[in-house]
């Protein structure tokens, strides 16, 4: 994705979609992936099959590789996925989420394959979010200062329940996920998507 | 400063058919900040080059000074980056990067700051504890680029690094080397880039020495002196991509010639 953000901005900000990909020499569908990632993250919007960095797209861009982590995390934070596994990370015992628990979690959003759960503990540790122990195979909290927590709200423990986490800790922000609004379908889909 | 001064360098190696000669007559500099890169095509020695200037291996005839001192034995003022990112799998990514301090007997307390400094930098926290079969190819190459960081190395050498990676991918990490490069809180102070593609070359070099076939010798040194970030459609990119295009193709074909009347050349190329 970041690629795709880079190219962007040698094209000023601006440009046909189309256009961009061929600044590759690749075919359209090889950066829509790219594509609805940064479209979620809000760091570009597509208007008439033209996309431009949005003001923090732009700032992103512009700055340096630490800066640019903390938007995306900032960004990540806000997604339903990302969401619901750090508040699941927050009330585990320990801190820790094992990869039942964190497959339990994914699979409300999309199928949880080898691919997709890589996929998300990628961009989870590129957004020092969490770490993944993969000797254990489980997910750890990374410890934050307070402010940083995502919300009042106590979510049950994962898998101690057995309605839906996302629906139970919701805070009226959070949509439920759907294709349209959540990377994670598309985290699936692009292994590379954090490079 | 000059930091590198390569001086009428020839290599050849000894094989069944005779005397095989890989490049003759090398002959430039590397000064402070620049950005340089090789290009010509593959089996031309720009590998074999890099290879030469850190001291991994010794020229035929000719010399190399690292800051005017001759370059004997591997230089660790220099770093190299590699295509297939050269990492340990059996360590973690914070291992892989310690792995060039410890070669260079850094002491215990210093290694661990100084890799979580170069973790950071390149944008690889959060991945401490990762194998690199966990890592996509452009996190690889993070890793790769962190350990050579990590030395503080006033050069850093660049073998194809960025053509085992998808076009998308590429573009992030060629932006990110280029930020490296400019922040003079951090190393390199230049960069020394091989690479088959021109385009490449020229998106991000100040200068681009262009290689002929094998035997390599120069045959031109073209100056870029286009904005960043460069626009690889803009036409003046585009004539100068045409400009070392033509260079490598009327070039090399007087390379084989000459090849073919000077040595007992085992290769067709």
């Amino acid at each position: 994705m970041m690629g795709l953000l880079v190219l962007l901005n040698s094209h000023k900000g601006s440009e046909d979609v189309a256009l961009l990909a061929d600044d590759l020499d690749l075919e359209i569908d090889e950066i829509l992936p790219s594509l609805e990632y940064a479209q979620v993250l809000q760091l570009v919007r597509v208007t008439d099959g033209r996309v431009s960095f949005t003001d923090l797209g732009k700032r992103l861009v512009q700055g340096s590789i630490r800066d640019r982590k903390a938007i995306i995390r900032d960004q990540l934070r806000r997604t339903a996925l990302f969401k619901t596994i750090l508040r699941a990370l927050e009330s585990a015992s320990e801190h820790c989420l094992s990869g039942e628990e964190l497959n339990q979690i994914i699979a409300f959003t999309t199928a949880p394959s080898d691919e997709a759960v890589q996929n998300i503990v990628n961009w989870g540790r590129y957004a020092d979010l969490f770490r993944y122990d993969a000797d254990e195979r489980r997910l750890v909290a990374v410890r934050r200062p307070p402010t940083a927590r995502t919300g009042p709200n106590r979510p049950p423990p994962p898998g101690g329940s057995t309605g839906p986490v996302e629906r139970s800790t919701g805070e009226g922000k959070a949509p439920r996920p759907s294709a349209g609004s959540d990377p994670s379908p598309r985290l699936a889909g692009a292994a590379s998507a954090t490079a | 400063m000059t930091l590198i001064r390569v001086e009428h360098v020839d290599k050849s190696f000894a094989s069944r058919h005779g005397t095989m000669s890989i490049m003759q007559d090398i002959s430039f500099e590397v000064k402070d900040s620049d950005f340089l890169a090789i290009v010509g095509p593959s089996g031309c020695g720009k590998s074999t080059l890099l290879r030469l200037i850190q001291g991994l291996d010794q020229p035929t005839a000719g010399h190399i000074f690292f800051r005017d001192q001759p370059v004997v034995g591997v230089c660790s003022q220099m770093a190299m980056v590699f295509q297939s990112f050269a990492l340990y799998p059996w360590l973690t990514v914070s291992q892989n990067v310690a792995f060039g301090l410890e070669a260079l007997h850094w002491p215990r307390e210093r290694i661990a700051p100084q890799v979580e400094r170069y973790v950071s930098v390149t944008g690889l926290d959060g991945f401490q504890e990762a194998y690199p079969r966990e890592l996509s190819g452009g996190m690889r190459q993070r890793v790769g680029l962190a350990r050579a960081l990590a030395v503080e190395p006033a050069v850093l050498l660049m073998d194809e690094p960025f053509s085992a990676l998808d076009p998308l991918t590429a573009a992030s990490l060629r932006e990110e080397v280029l930020q490296l490069w400019r922040d003079p809180q951090l190393p390199p102070e230049a960069v020394l880039l091989v690479s088959h593609n021109i385009e490449e070359a020229i998106e991000l070099a100040d200068r681009v020495i262009v290689f002929s076939r094998r035997p390599g010798h120069i045959l031109a040194e073209v100056t870029v002196d286009l904005p960043r970030p460069r626009d690889r459609k803009s036409s003046a990119f585009y004539d100068l991509t045409d400009r070392v295009y033509s260079l490598i193709t009327e070039g090399g074909q007087s390379g084989i010639a000459s090849a073919g009347a000077e040595t007992a050349t085992p290769h067709a190329g």
